[in-house]
């Protein structure tokens, strides 16, 4: 008998497949062949200039210093995405009242502009006007306000990125969630009756089978890390201190119009992602599977 | 061992596909096929006898309604006006003009990046849609807006640097005498801080931002200098000269306290706002022409109130000349309705709307924020109706204002002011020497300006 083909399910992913070939491959293809032409309007004409645009960018102060800048919003924002995004998960799993109502409170960061947290927390880190100053001042904890941003450039970068745990951490802690919801119970019960008390269970049955969950909350955390830009932007403006490589990117392709440089720096940063995504997944989901 | 959830057996009801009529499969394609190439249609242009409506966007609050009201009743041209501000306003129109697409009708034209427009063709010359002969005359600032004979924006206020003090905390600290010199301008902060009427009496905007290169074009002017020469190279780097000197003075005033620590992220505008208007510091030495009326003497946004006066700039011997920031209006290349976007320009910059914008002719017309009409018959009606706050003393400072760039602002202005402000925040932040920072300033200049 003739298989008869289903055409339904391609029919239903087709505006996707659409909007994915136009709005990512497509621009994708053509910032890979940009990125190897001089493209500058302010100087024409466009040329085909080899790898010169990439031996450019990392001759260039400014890209080398985002580059580290990035690298430390990624350290810490995943680290500390992750961990609290299982803290959270696990205090979720539990059933009790409200629960939902913390859900959708908790989630609230991440569907909020990356321009609106960085405006809200312009009021907390403000140097001469800001809440935190002027609760550790009330405490006495300080005797006179401080500067967080812009000065030293560790503290300057702790504190933007802690912006953006608040913002992406609520994604991380759904991820994992919905990984722990599926642990079967009676695994659980099974290691109590062998003798297993919480924090041995949560070491031996929590943490390996949630891997899954954990691996897409890093990679989805170091994507948005290492695409750091509305928050640095507006908490500490175009200042070195704390300039991240998307924000060199912008800098590069529309305050300076050299548009070759800047695909060159998309076309490495997209290459990084990639890199840094599939490494990070097949580690941990190797783990999971021993 | 503990098996891994991506083992486990799945349930026969999980593998059971739901059954799908034929109708609801019918729906779902042609929702599917329709959704998937139905964009396609969004950007179809409306029909020519539909009402036109314009999108205007700039780094302003909208018109009075009531002013907009009438624009459409006369005109039939529905306007939208959209708020952005300022560094992200010039974000998006260069990012519009090289993708080749539509921003806005009408948008701001600054006169820093009139050079950089001009070369790149990505507005619409306005000789082409306004009678630009016939405006020079009654609007000195149209030179700084055309660059190889084309009027690139319509000027459409004669916004300047001005310095303001809170004259109330000057005569506080016994300062009745207004200083004429930098140094006795600088001697009075002193005073002020010595006798603890405010801890940090001086606002300078440190955060990396346009900002920043503004108030030192202001205070290299108060030296007595300029930035570039007329072939674009710097006149600043050595240490005797004035862009030198005002970079100098700009870093020393925050390591000896003049200025609060926590300005070195602060921009313009915020500082304007949190601490002048608050009475948190006692002068800004660049100030905006037209904030003593649009915000120190608001009692919604100010608790200063009849304290903040204009004060003619502090120069090195003696009052210094006021450097021109004025904004102006264009069509973008891509507009879709570069007609009505004229006539709406025309409206806008008309002499009696501009003086109605800034008060001549009651709260209902008036624009929060406006500065100063760019056409000297706004001016006239305003002086007519003595509507100006501090009208003499901007009207002093507009004959002696002067423009930033005397040769126009180059077409590589924008990565110029970046390497400044970038340089000065972190010479600020003490991660580098003013020396090193003004170096680095220079080191720009010269490349962009040999064409590197």
């Amino acid at each position: 008998m003739k298989k008869k083909i289903d055409l339904l399910p391609y029919f239903l992913v087709s505006p996707l497949i659409v909007f994915i070939i136009f709005l990512a491959l497509t621009p994708a293809f053509f910032t890979t062949i940009a990125a190897f032409f001089k493209v500058q309007p302010l100087n024409p004409p466009t040329h085909f200039s080899g790898l010169q645009n990439f031996r450019d960018i990392f001759s260039s102060a400014e890209v080398v210093s985002s580059f580290g800048n990035t690298l430390l919003y990624i350290l810490i924002g995943v680290t500390l995405s992750t961990i609290l995004g299982i803290f959270f998960a696990v205090v979720l799993q539990r059933k009790f009242k409200g629960r939902s109502i913390l859900i959708a409170v908790l989630i609230l960061p991440w569907a909020l502009p990356g321009v609106v947290e960085g405006i809200l927390w312009t009021g907390i880190w403000d140097a001469n006007t800001g809440v935190l100053n002027s609760v550790l001042k009330s405490l006495h904890v300080i005797s006179h306000y401080q500067v967080f941003l812009g000065q030293n450039k560790f503290l300057t970068i702790l504190a933007i990125e802690v912006v953006q745990v608040w913002q992406i951490t609520p994604l991380s802690a759904i991820l994992i969630l919905a990984v722990l919801q599926n642990i079967p119970d009676d695994l659980y019960e099974a290691a109590t009756i062998d003798g297993s008390n919480s924090r041995k269970s949560f070491r031996h049955i929590t943490m390996p089978l949630i891997r899954p969950g954990i691996a897409i909350a890093v990679v989805q955390a170091i994507i948005a890390t290492l695409n750091i830009f509305d928050q640095p932007y507006i908490l500490n403006g175009a200042a070195s201190t704390a300039n991240s490589l998307a924000m060199e990117t912008y800098a590069v392709s529309f305050t300076n119009l050299n548009f070759g440089q800047g695909y060159a720096l998309s076309l490495l940063i997209t290459i990084f992602t990639l890199f840094v995504s599939v490494v990070v997944a097949k580690f941990i989901y190797k783990k999971v599977e021993y | 061992m503990i098996e891994p959830t991506s083992n486990r057996k799945a349930s026969p009801k999980m593998l059971d596909a739901p059954k799908v009529s034929k109708r609801t499969k019918g729906i779902a394609i042609a929702l599917s096929v329709a959704s998937a190439l139905g964009f396609s249609s969004l950007g179809t242009p409306a029909k020519a006898s539909a009402p036109v409506t314009i999108s205007v966007v700039l780094a302003a609050p909208p018109l009075p309604a009531s002013m907009l009201a009438e624009f459409t009743k006369a005109t039939g041209i529905t306007v939208k006006w959209t708020q952005l501000d300022w560094d992200s306003l010039q974000t998006k129109i260069a990012a519009a003009a090289t993708a080749n697409t539509y921003f806005a009708d009408a948008t701001d034209v600054d006169w820093s990046r009139v050079g950089q427009l001009g070369k790149l063709n990505w507005f619409l010359p306005m000789e082409k849609y306004v009678d630009t002969k016939a405006l020079a005359s009654d609007m000195p600032q149209l030179g700084s807006f055309t660059k190889n004979g084309h009027v690139v924006g319509i000027p459409y206020d004669a916004s300047f640097m001005v310095s303001t003090v809170n004259k109330a905390l000057f005569a506080k600290a016994g300062i009745t005498k207004m200083p004429t010199t930098i140094d006795e301008y600088t001697a009075d902060l002193k005073t002020l801080k010595a006798k603890n009427v405010v801890q940090y009496p001086l606002n300078i905007p440190f955060a990396a931002a346009e900002g920043l290169s503004t108030y030192w074009y202001e205070t290299t002017g108060a030296f007595g200098g300029h930035i570039l020469d007329a072939a674009g190279k710097p006149l600043f780097t050595d240490p005797t000269s004035a862009g030198y000197k005002a970079a100098a003075w700009m870093v020393n005033a925050i390591k000896t306290g003049l200025v609060p620590p926590g300005n070195i992220n602060v921009a313009d505008s915020q500082g304007q706002q949190t601490l002048m208007a608050k009475g948190k510091t006692a002068s800004t030495f660049s100030d905006y022409s037209g904030n003593v009326g649009s915000l120190y003497d608001v009692p919604a946004s100010s608790s200063v109130v009849n304290q903040v006066q204009y004060l003619a700039t502090p120069g090195a011997t003696g009052v210094a000349s006021n450097l021109g920031n004025p904004d102006g209006i264009g069509i973008p290349a891509k507009a879709k309705n570069p007609e009505a976007a004229a006539k709406f320009i025309s409206w806008f910059t008309d002499g009696k709307n501009m003086a109605d914008f800034a008060g001549a002719n009651g709260t209902a017309h008036t624009w929060v924020g406006y500065f100063f009409p760019s056409r000297l018959s706004g001016i006239a009606i305003l002086n007519k109706k003595g509507s100006i706050i501090g009208g003499d003393v901007l009207a002093g400072m507009l004959k002696n204002s002067a423009a930033v760039f005397p040769q126009g602002a180059p077409a590589w202005y924008p990565e110029f002011s970046g390497a400044v402000y970038t340089n000065l925040h972190a010479a600020a932040a003490g991660t580098m020497t003013v020396d090193a920072a003004i170096k680095a300033i220079g080191a720009v200049a010269t490349k962009l300006s040999s064409g590197k």
